[in-house]
Formats: C-alpha cells, structure tokens, sequence
C-alpha cells in the first residue's frame, strides 16, 4: 500500500485549504491572561471583597491570587501540550505538574492563615463549605469552557488526562479570585470547598475531554 | 545517523508544504511513512485488510488536525501519536460491537521473532504469543514490537515514542521478562 486510497485522497483534496500551524501551547495559553484577570477582580467584585483582606495587606492578598492565577495559565500551557498528538507529558512532568499546584495552595492557605486567622462558628461551618464549593465550581465553568474552546481541534492521546490538566488549570484560575471573596482561611475549609471545586472541574474536564474525543471519533466515521 | 536526519528533514519540509495545501505533499508523506504505520498496527491487528483501513484512518485523522502539527518539530512522535489514536479507537469500537476474535498480532513477523528472541522452542504456538502480546500494557508491547519486530534501536524509539533512552529500554526488557513468563505459562498449561 504505497498510495492513498482514491477515498482518502479525494477527502484530503476537497479539504486542502492552507492551514497555520498552532503555535506553541504556552502561548496559546496565554490567550487565557484577560479572563485570568478578568476573574481574579470580577470574583471579589461581584461577590464582595473579604472582610480581613487588611490584615493580609497588598502582596498577601493580591500578589499571592496573580501568582496562583499565573500558575493556573501554567497549568492550562501544559493541558494543551498534552493535547497535541505525540507530545504527551513525561510522567516526571505531570508528577511535578500536580504536585506543585497542589504545594503551591497549600502554601497558599497557610500563609493566608497565618496573616489573617478566621475561625469559624461551629453551625455555619457545613453550610459554608457548601457554598463556597458551589460559588468556586461556578466561578471556574467560565475558564474550562474556554480551555475547551481552545482544546477543540486538538487530538490528545490521553483524554482525561488532558481534560483534567485542563479543569485544574480553570480551577487554580477561579480559586485565585475565590480567596480575594472568601474570609475563611481555615485550612479544612479551604481544602473542602476550594479544593473541593478545583476536583470537581478537573473531574468535569476530564469527563468532557473524553466525551469531544468520543465526539469527534463519531462525526469523522 | 545522518541519514535518518535527512529524512526527518523531508518529513518537516513535506508536512510544511501539505499544512501550505500542496497535495504532492501529503502523497509523499503518505508513502514515507504508510510502511511504518502498518507494522506499527500489526503489533495489535492480524488482518491485513483491516490494518490498511487503520492506516489510511490515520491519515484521514491527521488531515483533520493536521494544523496541530508544529514545525520544526520531528513529524513521526505526531503521526504516531495520531496513530495511537486511531488504534485505542479501534479497541474501543471493537469491543463494542462485541466481536468474538480478539485483535492479533501478526502471527509471521513476531512469533518468528519472539521464538529467535527468547530461545524457546521452534513449535512455539503463534497463537500464544499473540495472546501474551495483547496481554502485555500498550506501551511495553509497543517498545519491544518496535525493537524486537521492527529493528530499531533504543534510540530510535525513543525519539518516536518521545521517551528517555533508559525508558526505552526498560518497556523492551519488561515486556520481554513478562512474555517469557506467560510463554512460559502457555507452555506448561
């Protein structure tokens, strides 16, 4: 079989137009910096600013969010490698991936703990890990819905790994305005609600990364 | 070496000008690289029929993301990654239409190999190592399918699979070990 079926290349002929390649997917993530920003003063602005955010000061407060933010772009660059064909993470690299993200909240939370302690009343406690689990989900649907927008045309061998880079990146994205809105820095409440909704997005983009590729797989019979 | 670089060379340039709309471009592709991907699916698929389907799949499928391509990076890990594709899409329908066959490894090439290689005896049963192969993880049977069937170095697949030398290695002598002990059970059960 040295020659392309005429099948293959009458489709490949009746689509031929000029395409530009992607460009490389740490600046494609970067397409994500106005809505990074967007949600890390849109969250605390629509929901309110935290009530001790003095006690925190500029660079606790605000600078900690960017560099959670930024981490998230990092995290959505390494999502859309993932998703080029063959270019897949090296285990190390995911290993490294997750762990920092994870490090780097929880080096987040106790800073904010330590600047700025909060405890919570006892009968409130359930009530608002489930609220702001919910307002944290809501906040992050924005940003996977635009990773997946960016995602869409590419062709990842692994789905939900790619889906779930992706979700984690829309989470650490959502979360860093998140903490500009909620005054609670107990860490059983953060890792609950806050790392609560980062999981369940990552669930979700894993879940809709598998069901485009699935998707797709259908259209193109 | 330099050869290969060459030919790496091609591929970019090649697939540069099929992203540009050049036609005679992807036909050259196509035959530079078909050869290859049709042993590369002989390591899952027995039917020759069915194998050249998957193969001109592949390309269907890397027409279609063909823009995921990123010069000048090498062309092969991005159409074998695309092929990866297609085959985990090939499993998966198959075991949805409930087919009674399992999808074997081409009994001539890795039986005859696998018998030279392990040194067990000539009467080796092709059957068992096709079932040993299957059970084997994607990635091992892909590493010593590569080394042991197709004869390329460590080094080269691991500039295909995007991998490090030593993991090369590894995923070969793993799946060796682990075909050893299941030919091994074949044989005594």
């Amino acid at each position: 079989m040295a020659e392309p079926s005429p099948r293959l290349l009458e489709a490949v002929a009746r689509d031929l137009r000029p395409v530009r390649p992607l460009v490389a997917p740490w600046r494609r993530a970067l397409v994500l910096l106005p809505l990074g920003f967007l949600l890390l003063v849109g969250v605390p602005w629509f929901w309110g600013i935290r009530k001790n955010i003095s006690e925190l000061g500029m660079w606790l407060a605000w600078g900690l969010s960017a560099l959670q933010a930024l981490a998230g772009l990092a995290v959505v660059g390494a999502a859309l490698r993932e998703g080029v064909p063959g270019r897949k993470l090296t285990p190390a690299a995911l290993a490294v991936t997750l762990a920092s993200s994870a490090a780097l909240l929880g080096i987040i939370t106790w800073v904010t703990a330590q600047y700025a302690p909060v405890v919570v009343r006892p009968e409130v406690r359930v009530r608002w890990v489930w609220e702001c689990l919910g307002i944290a989900t809501i906040s992050g649907i924005p940003a996977l819905a635009a990773v997946a927008w960016l995602a869409w045309r590419l062709l990842p061998n692994r789905p939900w790994i790619a889906g779930a880079l992706a979700g984690l990146g829309a989470g650490l994205m959502a979360d860093a305005g998140m903490r500009l809105f909620c005054w609670v820095s107990e860490p059983e409440h953060v890792a609950l609600s806050h790392g609560g909704a980062i999981l369940i997005l990552m669930v979700a983009g894993a879940f809709l990364s598998r069901f485009a590729e699935a998707w797709k797989s259908w259209r193109g019979r | 070496m330099s050869d290969e670089r060459d030919l790496d060379g091609e591929l970019v340039a090649e697939m540069v000008a099929y992203q540009a709309g050049d036609l005679e471009a992807f036909q050259c592709l196509f035959r530079t690289l078909a050869a290859e991907l049709g042993r590369f699916f002989a390591a899952t698929v027995r039917d020759v029929s069915q194998r050249d389907d998957l193969v001109q799949e592949t390309f269907l499928a890397l027409h279609r993301v063909r823009q995921t391509y990123l010069p000048p990076l090498p062309v092969r890990p991005w159409v074998f990654g695309i092929a990866r594709n297609v085959e985990r899409r090939h499993r998966r329908s198959w075991r949805r239409r409930g087919a009674h066959e399992m999808p074997l490894v081409d009994g001539a090439e890795a039986a005859e190999t696998a018998e030279a290689s392990s040194g067990s005896s000539p009467s080796l049963d092709r059957r068992d190592l096709a079932s040993a192969l299957r059970r084997l993880p994607a990635s091992r049977r892909e590493a010593w399918v590569l080394h042991h069937v197709h004869g390329l170095s460590f080094a080269e697949i691991a500039a295909r699979l995007r991998i490090g030398l030593d993991a090369a290695k590894l995923r070969s002598s793993r799946a060796m070990i682990a075909l050893r002990a299941l030919l091994g059970e074949a044989r005594r059960g």
